[in-house]
């Protein structure tokens, strides 16, 4: 799909014919929540820190700095998990109030050089600067622009990676980590690809790179090698889309996010499949938290949650219900996706889960039907929580819920 | 067996029981009708097991029986007949159930009478003599407010009370009905009150059921209550229709009508239908709110707004004058909540009590005392 750039209203000037170089950036901060941690606390730097969305032995570890990743420590590990491997960690609990601003302002720095800025989470976005150049200067020049005002302004890091699409700068940032930049020349897509792992294509899971290894395949260009009609034999029809990303060739186009948010969602890819329905259920439920805060942030609230499962190796499937009133409450977002889990997850024999997920979309503005009898008292709890948390930090209150205890107790 | 009846008979009795046959049940023989010689009559019945509809058609019966046979069949068959006398006969121990009319001739596959579920008349109990009009009317005003889902099952059906009137004294029969959202009060007055009081909890359907059957009733329609307390049944002439009742306490809802309030509104129930009607177009894409502003005018008259939006469709917005007691204020109604009662009412004016935006709003028929419908508003920021 053509896709005209954000300052093509210029036309007329030869100057602004179509660039020669890559200009789609994937701008990545480097272990946000750790980095912003250390800001505040540089007493920390140089030991490994692990933030966690809950400290307790269920808790799921959502950054790690990268001296915690030399024990093995990554992101998605239960905490329990994470001590073990590295007893002498720091662990902090996430306090996203906090993260939030520094998103914001990450964010705003980035529309400085394009209104084409496609959000993919809080601290990474895909921004396409074609048409641009006369103003910042070519896709290198405005990605070194944003590492050093990044740098000034936020006081972290940012990786940025530039090439001719999404997909193949993402692997660059990534492989550029940390504090780095790559620059993937046009049409030199597949032999930076080749020589990296397989495991450094996103869409590869575990499982994939299992499969695969049994074929005798361990890098991308191995991959890419492969005859299609045999990934195809094995993998349906992502065979296909497996061989053309093998060849950086990926056509999803930069899309803005049209000023306001369609939905806010959180999802979680397993490292191992996940067959605990007490694991399943907290995760989800740190998920509605999540999605809350991101409703209340945007001053939101969800009419429709929707659910999202995958089984290996990628039989992904979505449920949604709608609700009958708009919810901003972490409480019913989770009781609706629950119900979808536990349906969706009877119907397909209860088996491992690769990834989970939890959105609320059909956005609107926040009301709620009053019960007969009710004070706003329900209201009046939620705004004190969201106040303390504003001050203190997403673990000043929490649930009990949270804290995520075993079956059986 | 062996009938004959007049096919408009057969066919008006077959449309009357056809409300109470079962559409989803596992016991397959309720989806039949039963069609049984009674007292020089046939009577035809169905019932879902939650309720039970009986019919009395007049027939010549040349030999007495029973048979049930499959009920949107035989409804079906016989509303295309022409208007004739027909012929309903079984054969000793048949399956077969044959129907002559005119020149059409059928066989009906039956099942034995034996096996439909027998359907008691109440005959002990306590009973009141209800007006039909007024029955009617007390039922569209309340039926529609009792919840649709199961989760309580005491709020799927209509609380009826008999008590002497708080305020007059009179011998009384009080309607309510609650989804947790909203409440409707609807009160009958009675020619006397019953020799036992009165309280029982009626499944909103059987209700439903019962209004579309009182429009054809002229006669008092007798309710009796099983001295178990487990069944309702109203007899109307040559109609009966018998409910389990629900058990359960329902909740004590009169603390939730407000005795004084801060802002009165008066307005033509046909200008605030159709405002709300136009809003409600868009707020169906949106939230579904309607919001409504109260705006006094010292002397003149007031100005009730009624607004919707939709982020991505629009906005609308309308105005109809009012006559408006008290400080200017606002509130906002799911918009299907507020259409329902504005719907219910078949006054001309209705006034609009509240105190405040998160608190109920009462809306009372202005001129009439037996009814208040109270519903919550929507919480919304702005």
């Amino acid at each position: 799909m053509p896709l005209a750039g954000p300052c093509a209203a210029y036309d007329g000037h030869d100057t602004m014919t179509r660039p020669a170089g890559p200009t789609v950036l994937h701008v990545d901060l480097d272990a946000f929540f750790v980095s912003m941690e250390l800001l505040r606390h540089p007493e920390l730097r140089g030991l490994p820190v692990v933030v966690a969305g809950g400290l307790g032995p269920r808790g799921v570890v959502n950054t790690c700095s990268y001296e915690a990743r030399r024990f093995g420590v990554h992101s998605a590990m239960p905490v329990g998990r994470a001590r073990q491997l590295c007893p002498r960690a720091v662990f902090l609990a996430s306090d996203y109030a906090y993260y939030g601003v520094a998103s914001q302002r990450f964010h705003s720095i980035l529309r400085d050089y394009t209104p084409l800025v496609e959000p993919a989470g809080a601290d990474e976005a895909y921004l396409d600067v074609a048409g641009c150049e006369q103003l910042f200067g070519d896709g290198e020049a405005i990605a070194g622009d944003i590492r050093r005002r990044v740098s000034a302004e936020i006081g972290i890091t940012a990786s940025v990676g530039v090439s001719g699409n999404k997909l193949v700068s993402k692997v660059a940032s990534d492989a550029s980590k940390p504090d780095g930049l790559v620059v993937v020349p046009l049409g030199g897509e597949a032999a930076f690809l080749g020589p990296r792992p397989l495991r450094d294509l996103p869409m590869i899971g575990p499982k994939t790179a299992e499969v695969l290894a049994g074929l005798g395949v361990r890098t991308i260009g191995e991959l890419a090698a492969v005859a299609v009609g045999h990934l195809e034999s094995r993998f349906g029809r992502h065979g296909l889309e497996l061989h053309e990303r093998a060849l950086g060739r990926f056509d999803s186009p930069v899309l803005a996010g049209r000023g306001e948010a369609k939905s806010v969602s959180r999802e979680m890819t397993f490292e191992q499949d996940e067959a605990s329905e007490d694991r399943l259920r907290a995760v989800l439920r740190g998920q509605a938290e999540r999605v809350a805060a991101d409703l209340v942030r945007q001053g939101k609230a969800g009419r429709t949650v929707t659910l999202k499962l995958r089984f290996p190796p990628f039989e992904t499937l979505t449920r949604s219900a709608t609700r009958p009133s708009p919810t901003g409450l972490a409480d019913e977002l989770f009781e609706t996706a629950l119900e979808l889990f536990e349906r969706a997850w009877s119907e397909n024999a209860r088996r491992p889960v690769r990834l989970i997920g939890l959105g609320a979309t059909n956005l609107q503005e926040p009301a709620r039907q009053l019960r007969l009898g009710e004070t706003l008292e329900r209201d009046r709890v939620a705004e004190t929580v969201a106040a303390i948390r504003d001050r203190f930090g997403d673990g000043a209150v929490k649930r009990g819920a949270e804290l995520m205890r075993g079956p059986g107790r | 067996m062996k009938v004959q009846v007049l096919q408009e008979n057969l066919q008006r009795g077959l449309a009357i029981v056809g409300r109470a046959v079962a559409t989803r049940s596992t016991l397959p023989i309720t989806a039949n009708v039963l069609l049984q010689t009674d007292k020089g009559r046939l009577k035809l019945a169905a019932t879902d097991l939650d309720i039970a509809i009986s019919a009395w058609v007049g027939a010549k019966i040349d030999e007495e029986g029973a048979t049930t046979v499959p009920s949107r069949l035989i409804t079906d068959f016989v509303s295309s007949l022409p208007p004739a006398t027909a012929l309903l006969e079984i054969p000793d121990r048949g399956r077969q159930v044959r129907l002559e009319c005119a020149r059409n001739e059928s066989t009906i596959t039956a099942m034995d009478a034996e096996d439909f579920p027998r359907i008691n008349s109440i005959s002990d109990g306590v009973a009141v003599q209800l007006e039909p009009r007024a029955l009617r009317r007390a039922i569209d005003r309340v039926e529609f407010a009792a919840a649709s889902d199961d989760s309580r099952p005491v709020l799927t059906g209509v609380h009826v009370k008999s008590a002497p009137h708080e305020k007059t004294g009179a011998p009384t029969l009080t309607l309510a009905s609650a989804d947790g959202f909203r409440l409707a009060v609807a009160e009958i007055t009675l020619s006397a009150l019953p020799d036992d009081p009165i309280e029982v909890i009626i499944p909103a359907r059987a209700l439903r059921e019962l209004g579309r059957l009182a429009n054809d009733a002229n006669e008092p329609i007798e309710m009796r209550i099983n001295a178990q307390k487990t069944q309702v049944q109203f007899a109307m002439t040559d109609v009966e229709l018998v409910a389990q009742l629900i058990q359960g306490t329902f909740p004590n809802y009169r603390q939730l009508i407000p005795e004084s309030s801060g802002t009165t509104c008066t307005v033509s129930v046909e200008e605030f239908k159709r405002e709300t009607r136009i809003a409600a177009i868009f707020a169906r894409d949106g939230s579904g709110i309607i919001r409504l502003q109260l705006q006094p005018n010292s002397g003149l008259p007031g100005t009730l707004t009624i607004s919707a939006r939709a982020d991505e469709i629009g906005n609308n917005e309308g105005s109809i004058d009012a006559e408006i007691v008290g400080d200017a204020t606002k509130i906002a109604f799911n918009s299907r909540y507020l259409q329902d009662v504005l719907n219910a009412l078949s006054v001309e004016k209705v006034a609009l009590e509240m105190t405040s935006p998160s608190s109920q709003g009462v809306f009372r028929p202005v001129g009439e005392t037996d009814y208040v419908h109270v519903v919550m508003p929507m919480f919304v920021q702005c």
